[in-house]
């Protein structure tokens, strides 16, 4: 199995600004509480973690002091989402095409709550049925008239995990055909057969986009590591 | 105190802006939109609270921390080791003087 961490974000930041998977949260960064909830993965081969090219020296500064021990491969992020996994794919293509990974496990960095057995979960959901990603249902929603919304809402979350090589070969499809899909699962979807399963998501897998995501995140942590009130 | 930028979507102005994060010790103590200026921020007392829990761990758990830094790297630990300890009580009182003058 393989773990690939996007940690590329989406070009936003305009100079000074660090990347939000390197903010400090808990007495870690944000992004070693990812790595740390999938140490003990079983099956664990690969860590791949994509980023742009300027955080590449915060990131060897912070796995040295955080992550030490951990082998880690460091992968350019693309343009888009789509383009992050891509590369993190090819630079995992040897060893997908050499049978040591048979399952590609891909998560948002900005996630530091995913507990280790939601990655088990999809985990052993995709060796088994192909792909498995979590969702939340989003329940009680109603039209400006009033009528329930019948239709089945869902959030999708990360970690999801897929069959290694139909993924690898579904992206370089997509690429070759200049597709740029939202999401691992729309690229899944339209070039290859997987069939992609939903798990139950978990409501504290929050992902860093507000400051009081940060906030929660910091108390949820600090409340399970050092019993903070 | 520490402070961090990074880009955040602020839950006041709806923009994805550059946020000014400020952290007393391990906790984030308040963030700022750059954007429109509004902030987020612990409850006064309930900051205190958790100030002196988290300095609590930090003092329980600074021999392990100090003994791991050691064995990992001697030499650098040895060569850091003075000028750390004399930044220590200077860190400590900056964050309760933080704490104390909001």
């Amino acid at each position: 199995m393989a773990l690939v961490l996007l940690a590329a974000g989406q070009g936003s930041r305009v100079g000074h600004e660090t990347n939000k998977v390197f903010l400090p949260l808990a007495g870690r960064r944000v992004l070693t509480w990812s790595l740390d909830s999938t140490q003990r993965l079983p099956g664990l081969a690969r860590t791949v973690v994509v980023l742009q090219d300027d955080d590449r020296v915060h990131a060897d500064v912070i796995l040295h002091r955080e992550a030490r021990g951990r082998e880690v491969t460091l992968v350019r992020g693309g343009d888009t989402r789509h383009g992050s996994e891509l590369n993190a794919l090819r630079a995992l293509a040897s060893s997908i095409r050499g049978g040591q990974v048979d399952v590609v496990v891909i998560h948002d960095a900005a996630r530091p709550l995913a507990a280790p057995r939601m990655f088990t979960q999809v985990a052993d959901a995709a060796r088994l049925l192909g792909g498995a990603l979590p969702v939340l249902d989003q329940d009680g929603l109603v039209y400006d008239d009033g009528a329930p919304v019948r239709s089945r809402l869902v959030t999708v979350q990360t970690p999801q995990a897929f069959h290694a090589a139909p993924l690898l070969d579904a992206y370089e499809q997509a690429a070759r055909a200049g597709f740029i899909g939202s999401d691992t699962a729309a690229c899944v979807e339209q070039f290859s057969d997987l069939r992609v399963h939903c798990l139950p998501g978990d409501a504290g897998n929050i992902k860093i986009t507000f400051p009081e995501d940060l906030f929660l995140a910091e108390r949820l942590l600090a409340r399970a590591h050092w019993r903070l009130s | 105190m520490n402070t961090e930028h990074a880009v955040l979507t602020c839950s006041s102005c709806g923009l994805e802006a550059d946020h000014e994060l400020r952290y007393t010790g391990r906790l984030l103590h308040s963030t700022r939109c750059t954007s429109c200026d509004h902030v987020v921020r612990h409850d006064q007392r309930d900051l205190y609270t958790s100030y002196l829990r988290d300095l609590e761990h930090r003092v329980a758990s600074k021999p392990r921390r100090l003994a791991r830094a050691a064995t990992r790297e001697p030499w650098s630990f040895a060569r850091g080791l003075p000028r750390a300890m004399l930044r220590q009580p200077g860190k400590l009182l900056e964050e309760i003087w933080t704490l104390w003058r909001r």
